[in-house]
């Protein structure tokens, strides 16, 4: 918003930041990276079964300005590199990045000279999903995780060193056991 | 009508006998075994016990072969292994014959019996001939139903070695190695029939069994980790690589032994930027296949928690060492050398351990950067006519023109002079053993007493005093004529090592029974880097090549290839370790450029420290934390051999390169710290890398020998003790306190026992242990009766419990006083 | 007119019919009996571990997942029955592609696959599950190691009566060592 960085620290954003932030999280636009076997996974995850709207997800975007979570799904490879990177760029901020499946958090099996070594080194990954392919659960349980880390960002960068200062994380629960009906 | 051509009809050499295998004829000498002819064929019969350095023992049957004679089939199939050629015989290996398959087969299921299942728990499991065979040849399952022959495990032979009986296949390659190959029979077979078993005299008694071993004495080897790497079954195993790895995930490189003169060649294994075993590489000019177990089992001081890892700057505030960056901490050393250089000088110590590159790289910055001639690399005792002896009869020596390790095995002849092969250099021990053994090689000991490498050469001891080495010598040609007469045979070689520094006379008197006698004479230093550190001048007197420095035509031929100015190189010789030393105590020099130099092996370790404190200015090169880390100003981490290439020149003068075997973990070689801090003094080495250091050093020939004047040093007076005294005898074990040993608890395990040594005569009335003092300090040591002459006292040099240059001060041939230690 | 009645008519009938949409996560983590989750490191019926360090695991994964380095065990400090255990285990499930021919490959039967799948975390360093993350939790009758051998004198006692010793151990019955953890989840 870009407003929240001239305000004075105080009473008004502790609350403020929980509202922004719950918007922002319930309204992630995915800006698809589909790149192999992975894709198929994220691309049923759109489906019915698994139904991805359910968390305000369903418009997978192709336009990367209109989108706010990339989801690298499958092998980078060094002559893909440059154009993940572009796409990235060009997502307005507050942008996220989820690496779906082994291949796109660390290189996977590929361990050879043709595919990036985890698509961190080329753009900030907030969640990283194991799994070849992960199912569609898995990426559900990542997009939960990346959800809870949203709610708990710190807006503006006083609170942000505040929160570095005390040390606090937000705690990765699996979402069958946090979002476990009572 | 065309017609076959007529098979040329090929003539059998003198020599040479022809036989069938398989079907193909082949001509082999006589005497081969069948087995190695059936290999040259491409045919590979499976074996257990066959080693090609070994005796024949046909022990494991495996390599059962059809044979027919004259045209007769033998009765039953013949173990290969065992059977010489002969000519006109037939014989049928697994390929053609079923009968030998077969054969080949029950061995195999009767092998397999006793052997237990656990390949995925022992560490020769993915390396395994039994493995391998058992599932190329073996059956997909066994026949046995009963229960298999258990043993406790493991048994250990040593703190290092450790033995399982139930995988072992009784091959005896163990047994027969450490009688015949290593001459220490603590290995060997107990029991007969069905509980038939390896064992030793410990165990022997540790589990009551029937028999104990032919020589009945407790394990005592240098070489007993070449039994784990010839045995074909998991039954031998090292307790310092137990369960560490598997082979499957280990990268081999092959490297050189850094431990002492021989060069070894070596396989080193690592996983994950950590080496986690070495083996014997195979060279057969060099160590054959065997290296000792220092070689194979020292290597972890480069892991060690103190290792120096970041360079480090005195602040000139607190006095303390500080970490620094490489800018900084080059900044520094090149400030304050300049600083000293301008002043009185700097000294060079580069030590004994370096590769030939890292020395050039010294010798060079020492001329170059620090102008000056200081730079001796011998952390040792030394001597002026050691330095003329290694100008004159050592420098540029090559295999093709000096004693090589195949001569000493052809040699009729060989005099050991105040060299003690097995503890020094462990390789030449074994090729003087084998050549004892196989060509009967006389070996004469000039010595003080009858130790294990005495007996174990076959050899023969001419005991003298310490210190009257010099004076033995000289009396060969009067004492004893068949010696005198028998080193004019052609090939005869003396040996002679770096003890002899501490005997006035003793150089010049080998010399002369060279000239003499016509024997051929070869310097066997104790450390690795000493033969390359000459050869690139890291010596007083020398410039690289063998050019001495008083000749103008050496020094401008040096300055051309080095790019200098006419006249730039300095003309005088520069002073020795002591020289150096004496010049910091007294003010005459100002700095000291340091290597891997530990005061305590110095002559004078006091003086030493002394000059240390004195110096303005002191630069450590090091790996580990030493005491000229607590003097020094700078100090600049380096890398261990593991972590570099390079080459280290062995005692023959060969060359023996290693490339790096572990790469990326930003430890840097020696002569690119120098070349660093050379261009920052303004000084450009182009030892950059050691290839390139190898190549600047490539464009200085070697001038041929000869040129320099031999040394002519009477001999000194023989020592001699007085009442409560003795004269000292010492050298250094080979596994010992060293640096380089350390954090190794299972290696130390197996060094020999720390006792002092004295005559029946001398020990008497001393009790069961010997005080040794001098002025400086005492050692107390238990006793042992041995046959040196009287008035003499034998210490270990720096074993634990026994400094002698650190707690005495004193060296070989030093007079001390003795006393009776107590009982304790 | 008819073709919009129509079109409203297929989303209204849709009303009635069964949802389709699985209500992750609400309902757990649903996975079929043998599916690849992540591993386990098993027990011996006394809490001993099965694992003997024998790296065929390691050797056997495709993507270089596995790093185990073995130990030596000794009477004051025993882990698993015999001579060896695994004294350092780790995977890395950011290279992990969960192809099983690690538990195959292993002669112990100490590795297997539970179905837990969630995975994901926001730091590669916490994905590389060390021993303590991977070992089965202790069910009734077991023990932490380092212990004796409460079950038998030797290894082989271990490894011919495993299920027998189970029994008398008292690990609950139709539950086998190996997918303790499926239950544990719930």
């Amino acid at each position: 918003m870009g407003l929240e960085e001239n305000l004075p620290n105080g009473i008004l954003l502790a609350s403020l930041e929980k509202v922004v932030n719950w918007a922002r999280k319930n309204s992630l636009w995915p800006a698809t990276f589909g790149l192999a076997c992975c894709a198929i996974e994220m691309m049923t995850t759109g489906g019915s079964r698994y139904d991805i709207a359910r968390f305000g997800m369903e418009r997978f975007s192709a336009t990367p300005r209109q989108a706010d979570l990339m989801i690298v799904a499958g092998r980078v490879t060094q002559k893909m590199a440059p154009v993940l990177r572009q796409i990235y760029d060009q997502m307005a901020e507050p942008k996220w990045v989820l690496a779906m499946g082994v291949c796109a958090s660390s290189g996977g099996m590929f361990n050879n000279y043709a595919v990036v070594q985890g698509v961190d080194h080329i753009v900030p990954v907030d969640m990283y999903l194991p799994g070849c392919p992960p199912r569609p659960e898995m990426l559900l349980d990542a997009i939960l995780k990346l959800h809870a880390k949203i709610q708990d960002e710190p807006m503006g960068p006083r609170r942000a060193a505040l929160r570095a200062a005390s040390g606090e994380r937000t705690e990765i629960i699996p979402s069958s056991v946090k979002y476990a009906k009572k | 009508m065309t017609m076959a051509p007529e098979e040329p009809k090929v003539e059998v050499p003198e020599g040479y006998v022809k036989l069938t295998i398989d079907g193909e004829e082949v001509i082999a000498p006589k005497g081969e075994l069948l087995i190695r002819t059936a290999e040259r064929l491409g045919t590979v019969i499976p074996r257990f016990c066959d080693h090609p350095l070994l005796d024949p023992a046909g022990a494991c049957r495996q390599c059962l072969v059809e044979v027919e004679m004259n045209g007769r089939p033998m009765p039953k199939p013949q173990a290969s292994c065992t059977m010489t050629v002969a000519d006109g015989m037939v014989v049928k290996t697994q390929r053609t014959s079923p009968v030998a398959d077969k054969a080949q087969q029950g061995v195999m299921e009767l092998l397999l019996i006793n052997h237990p299942l656990d390949c995925p728990i022992c560490d020769k499991g993915g390396e395994c001939p039994l493995q391998n065979q058992a599932m190329a040849h073996g059956r997909a399952d066994s026949r046995f139903r009963d229960t298999k022959r258990t043993f406790p495990k493991p048994l250990p032979i040593s703190t290092q070695v450790l033995l399982d009986r139930e995988r072992c296949v009784l091959c005896q390659r163990c047994t027969r190695f450490s009688d015949q190959i290593a001459g220490d029979p603590f290995i060997d077979l107990l029991e007969r029939g069905a509980h038939q078993q390896i064992g030793t005299a410990e165990t022997a008694e540790i589990y009551d069994a029937a028999s104990h071993t032919a020589s009945g004495k407790p394990f005592q080897s240098y070489f007993s980790g070449n039994t784990i790497q010839i045995c074909p079954v998991g039954a031998l195993t090292s307790a310092q690589y137990r369960f560490r790895s598997r082979p499957f995930d280990l990268v081999s490189s092959p490297s050189v032994c850094e431990h002492c003169s021989s060069g070894c060649a070596e396989r080193t294994d690592f996983r994950r930027g950590k080496v986690m075993r070495k083996l014997a590489g195979e060279d057969p000019e060099v160590n054959e296949e065997w290296i000792c177990d220092k070689g194979r089992f020292a290597f972890r001081y480069a892991t060690a928690a103190q290792r120096l890892r970041t360079p480090l700057v005195r602040n000139a505030e607190t006095g303390e060492l500080e970490e620094a960056s490489w800018t900084q901490a080059l900044a520094a050393a090149a400030d304050g050398l300049a600083k000293a250089r301008d002043g009185k000088g700097v000294g060079v110590l580069p030590g004994g351990r370096l590769t030939l590159e890292d020395a050039y790289a010294y010798s060079k910055f020492a001329r170059l950067a620090l102008r000056t001639n200081d730079i001796d690399y011998r952390a040792r005792a030394h001597s002026a006519e050691e330095l003329d002896f290694l100008a004159s009869r050592v420098v540029g020596t090559t295999p093709e023109t000096g004693v090589t390790f195949t001569a000493l095995e052809h040699a009729p002849l060989v005099l050991c002079v105040a060299f003690e092969p097995e503890e020094e250099a462990p390789a030449v021990f074994l090729r003087l053993r084998k050549g004892a053994r196989k060509r009967r090689t006389k070996v004469v000991h000039i010595g003080q007493w009858t130790t294990p490498a005495v007996s174990k050469t076959f050899g023969e001891l001419l005991a003298c005093v310490p210190g009257g080495e010099a004076s033995a010598v000289e009396g060969i040609a009067q004492h004893a004529p068949d010696l005198d007469e028998a080193l004019r045979a052609e090939g005869a070689v003396v040996l002679v090592g770096e003890r002899a520094a501490e005997v006035p006379g003793l150089f010049s008197a080998l010399h002369r029974l060279s000239e003499r006698t016509g024997a051929r004479l070869a310097w066997i230093p104790r450390r690795a880097g000493e033969r390359g550190a000459i050869e690139v001048g890291a010596l007083p007197t020398l410039l690289p090549g063998g050019r001495s420095v008083e000749d103008a035509a050496a020094r401008s031929e040096v300055e051309q290839v080095w790019g200098l100015e006419a006249g730039a190189l300095p003309g005088t010789p520069g002073r020795d370790v002591t020289g150096m030393l004496n010049a910091l105590v007294t003010r005459d020099l100002d700095g000291l450029l340091v290597g891997g130099v530990d005061p305590a092996d110095l002559p004078d370790p006091a003086l030493a420290r002394k000059a240390l404190a004195a110096a303005s200015f002191v630069v450590s090169l090091e790996m580990l934390p030493s005491e000229v880390t607590e003097h020094a100003d700078v100090v600049l981490p380096i890398a261990p051999v593991d972590e570099k290439a390079g080459s280290f020149l062995n005692w023959e003068g060969r060359r023996r390169e290693f490339s790096i075997t572990l790469e990326g973990t930003g430890a840097l070689p020696d002569c690119r710290v120098l070349d660093t801090l050379g261009v920052e003094m303004d000084a450009d080495l182009f030892t950059q890398t050691p290839a390139a250091a190898a190549g600047d050093l490539a464009r200085l020939a070697p001038k041929p020998t000869g040129s320099a004047a031999a040394p002519d040093v009477p001999n000194g007076h023989v020592p001699k003790a007085g009442d409560g005294q003795a004269v000292l005898a010492t050298w250094r074990q080979l596994i010992d306190e060293g640096t380089l040993q350390i954090d190794e608890p299972h290696l130390a395990g197996t060094a020999r026992p720390v006792v002092a040594r004295m005559s029946k005569a001398s020990a008497a009335g001393l009790g069961r242990r010997v005080t040794v003092s001098t002025e400086r300090g005492s050692v107390t040591l238990p006793l042992e009766v041995a046959d040196l002459p009287d008035g003499v006292v034998w210490l270990p040099a720096n074993s634990p419990g026994s400094k002698v240059r650190a707690t005495l001060g004193a060296g070989h041939g030093a007079v001390v006083t003795i006393a009776a230690g107590g009982d304790q | 007119m008819f073709d919009a009645l129509k079109g409203f008519g297929v989303t209204f009938s849709n009303m009635f019919k069964k949802v389709a949409t699985e209500e992750y996560p609400e309902i757990g983590a649903p996975a079929a009996p043998r599916y690849h989750g992540r591993h386990q490191l098993n027990r011996h019926p006394d809490g001993l571990e099965k694992c003997v360090g024998c790296e065929l695991c390691a050797w056997a994964c495709p993507a270089d997942a596995i790093f185990v380095e073995g130990g030596d065990n000794t009477e004051e400090e025993r882990y698993s029955p015999g001579e060896r255990y695994g004294k350092d285990y780790q995977i890395n499930y950011l290279r992990c592609i969960g192809c099983g021919l690690c538990v195959e490959a292993c002669p112990t039967r100490s590795l297997t696959m539970i179905n837990f799948y969630e995975l994901a975390d926001d730091n590669r360093q916490d994905l590389i599950y060390t021993k303590e993350d991977l070992l089965a939790p202790l069910l009734p009758g077991m023990e932490q190691p380092p212990h004796p051998m409460r079950l038998g004198d030797n290894e082989q006692d271990y490894y011919v009566n495993g299920p027998e010793l189970a029994r008398d151990r008292g690990v609950p019955s139709g539950e086998t060592v190996e997918t303790s953890e499926e239950k544990a989840m719930q």
